[in-house]
């Protein structure tokens, strides 16, 4: 068997038998569902109704606000001087103490006040429900007959409609974005992970002087090639187990949890849906996925080759956090420019970031999430990496094998450089 | 059949350090070769070209006649002085791994670790793992690992370091009859003692450099036999005048037994008729070649510049 191979096996074994690669395997699905259903189901198990007090200094807003405010809500209207609200609310008596002054409606500068026990928004439609109070009661005092205070409140939805090549879409710009996000958030810590991952084995077997006995059966850079393709199928292995897992567990948790948020009206748009499996699988064309998997194994590629070199320079862990710097940097600029990718995704800007081969492999896949990306942008991206990579591992290989034999001395940045124009 | 490993002219430079200067030997199959030197005298850096691991800058290295390549590597066993294993490995997976690397096929592996393992009582040990291994277990694994692709030229760098002296025999032992199955084996160390017992050949490197080499009978009779022991009853004053006149260097002195090297004009007759003279008994008195370790120290100074040239060319018996 080619020794590349054979290395790249006995790597991947290794830890695909390891209880942590299972347990990760099994639970991250698991966490990641959770911490997206938690919320919702302690939203909506909580939802007897906020207790709000209102001081209502005009004597005619506590009707309107009453209707304004989600019919969940008791609304109690009181004279009660202010510090005896305030002692009720601390002990948890209100939820919220609204003081409207007199002035309110006549004054045109004039402003209420809403006293909580803090949090964000704790009780959420208040502002919007005093000021639709307000507005309506300011309008009638002026002499607006209600039907245009009802036309100048009456909703008008906006319909957008994504347009591609493949035919128009419904409007699921919100999910695309996100969509955009979780992948390539996902992108970023498969290569950050799977990367240290590559480093760690390096400096393991450096630290262990096992390296000089495997140099003496292979070559440096069948080594580090084992290394890398292994860990990278043990990297892949555990996306699809973690895509299985999710996408097995929202078919089977989607219409429970739709049964119990039964406040989402029927017709409301996608977006507003908390949580949609057939949205999500929707947007996921196989196109889409088969350009993950790409650009994640080309990004890792590049970026494990690097990670294996700072590794072979260092003698423990400890010491490679300066030597990495210039590695994680490049992995991190595409998270900081995402929004602006995804926000205009055929700029120039966004253009050429998903070409570059150090940020093309996150950024490729947000364009190609939110938007219809040319075939010829995506072929061209993928043949940068790969020519990429293919010079990276070759300098790569050059420190590497210089650098697993060397000890003692802590390699600095002009000593790698020196490896790689001697080696 | 087993081949020749011939060095010519080996240089290596590691930045502005030569590790190694024109360094030339030949280890021939079915002699035990002993590498020697001080630490830092390129023992290991030799090692690492032979084993295709660095390449020379200048010089060539053949097994067989062929340039050291991965093909070489394949008919190579190289056990370094730094050990190491894949400590979470379970011990048979370990060795199939290392010997496939070799270029073994799965069964044959097997096959061969099953036999070296019962040899070193240690057919127990398949399934467990390397980590739990004390280390002179994990030693016996290592050599294993080092012979079980059945190579033709077998590098041992201070193999017996850590060993006890039950398995420092069985070594011994394993490496006799590597020997006697016409391997070449090289065998690195900076311990003369072991490598006086036990070597054919021997190279001397200090400084980079190989200062001394042949047959180990012919480099020490190179220096001739100018070394006594005396083995004596009651207290050694009567050495102090010689010692002090510089007739003799001490190279052991204890309890009742010393070993002196003679300077060039000192016939032994004097040593012996000052312990006649001075001791309360003398129970024996031999005239020999001196230990290697003495002559080691020689030819380091001399090759420093510090001390005249070693005898290079063999008298003719």
């Amino acid at each position: 068997m080619n020794k590349t191979l054979l290395i790249a096996k006995s790597e991947y074994l290794r830890r695909v038998r390891s209880k942590w690669f299972i347990l990760a395997t099994l639970l991250v699905p698991v966490l990641a569902i959770a911490s997206l259903v938690l919320p919702i189901l302690a939203f909506t198990g909580d939802d007897d109704g906020e207790r709000l007090a209102v001081v209502d200094g005009t004597g005619r807003l506590a009707a309107p606000l009453a209707e304004a405010l989600p019919a969940a809500t008791s609304l109690e209207t009181t004279r009660a001087p202010l510090d005896t609200l305030r002692a009720r609310l601390l002990d948890g008596d209100l939820d919220g103490v609204l003081v409207l002054p007199a002035d309110l409606v006549d004054g045109a500068d004039a402003g209420a006040v809403f006293y909580t026990r803090g949090g964000i928004d704790p009780a959420g439609g208040v502002r919007r429900a005093v000021r639709e109070a307000v507005r309506r009661v300011r309008a009638e005092a002026a002499g607006a007959p209600p039907a245009a205070v009802a036309a100048f409140n009456s909703d008008v939805p906006l319909d957008r409609v994504t347009v591609s090549a493949d035919g128009d879409g419904g409007d699921d710009a919100l999910g695309r974005f996100l969509l955009a996000n979780f992948l390539s958030l996902l992108i970023y810590l498969a290569i950050l992970i799977y990367g240290m991952l590559v480093m760690r084995g390096v400096i393991e077997e450096k630290a262990n002087r096992i390296v000089e006995v495997i140099a003496s059966s292979v070559r440096p850079f069948e080594l580090m090639m084992g290394k890398v393709l292994g860990i990278g199928a043990v990297g892949l292995t555990q996306l699809v187990g973690w895509a299985v897992l999710m996408f097995g567990i929202s078919l089977a948790a989607g219409p429970l949890l739709l049964a119990l948020a039964p406040e989402v009206p029927a017709g409301a748009p996608a977006a507003d849906v908390p949580f949609d499996p057939d949205l999500i699988t929707g947007m996921l064309s196989p196109g889409l996925l088969a350009a993950f998997v790409a650009f994640f194994f080309g990004g890792y590629l590049l970026y494990s080759s690097l990670f294996a070199a700072v590794g072979s320079a260092v003698d423990q862990e400890s010491d490679a956090q300066s030597l990495q710097a210039p590695i994680i940097l490049p992995i991190m600029l595409p998270v900081l420019f995402l929004t602006v990718v995804a926000d205009q995704p055929d700029s120039a800007l966004s253009l050429g970031l998903s070409l570059f081969p150090l940020t093309s492999p996150i950024l490729m896949v947000v364009r190609m999430a939110v938007t219809d990306v040319p075939l010829w942008q995506v072929v061209l991206s993928l043949a940068l990496l790969a020519a990429a990579f293919v010079g990276v591992i070759a300098l790569a290989a050059r420190i590497y094998r210089v650098g697993i034999l060397m000890y003692g001395k802590k390699a600095t940045f002009a000593d790698l450089w020196r490896w790689v124009r001697t080696a | 059949m087993a081949p020749v490993l011939r060095l010519d002219s080996v240089t290596k430079r590691y930045g502005q350090t030569v590790a190694v200067q024109d360094v030339s030997f030949t280890a021939e199959p079915g002699r035990l070769f002993g590498l020697l030197g001080p630490n830092g005298a390129g023992k290991t850096s030799t090692i690492r070209m032979v084993t295709y691991i660095t390449t020379p800058d200048a010089g060539t290295i053949t097994l067989g006649g062929a340039p050291v390549s991965p093909a070489t590597q394949a008919r190579m066993g190289y056990l370094p002085e730094e050990r190491g294993l894949y400590r979470k490995l379970k011990v048979g997976e370990q060795l199939e791994y290392l010997a496939q690397l070799k270029g073994m096929a799965l069964g044959d592996a097997r096959a061969a670790i099953g036999r070296w393992l019962d040899r070193f009582d240690a057919a127990t040990w398949t399934d467990k793992r390397t980590e739990e291994l004390s280390k002179g277990m994990q030693q016996k694994v290592q050599f294993i690992s080092t012979v079980v692709h059945d190579p033709d030229l077998v590098i041992l760098d201070e193999p017996f370091s850590g060993l006890d002296p039950i398995n420092a025999d069985l070594l011994v032992e394993v490496i006799g009859e590597m020997r006697e199955a016409g391997k070449t084996v090289l065998f690195a160390s900076h311990r003369m003692e072991s490598v006086e017992a036990l070597c054919d050949d021997l190279c001397l490197m200090a400084g980079g450099r190989a200062v001394l080499q042949g047959p180990i009978r012919e480099v020490k009779r190179r220096f001739g036999r100018d070394t006594v022991s005396v083995a004596f009853s009651g207290d050694g004053a009567w050495l102090d005048p010689l010692v002090d006149a510089g007739a003799v260097r001490t190279l052991s002195r204890a309890e009742g037994l010393a070993t002196l090297r003679l300077a060039d004009a000192t016939p032994p007759r004097s040593v012996l008729e000052a312990a006649l003279a001075g001791a309360a008994e003398v129970d024996r008195f031999e005239v020999h070649e001196p230990p290697l370790a003495d002559i080691f120290r020689q030819a380091v100074a001399a090759a420093d510049g510090t001390a005249p040239p070693v005898p290079s060319a063999a008298p003719t018996a």
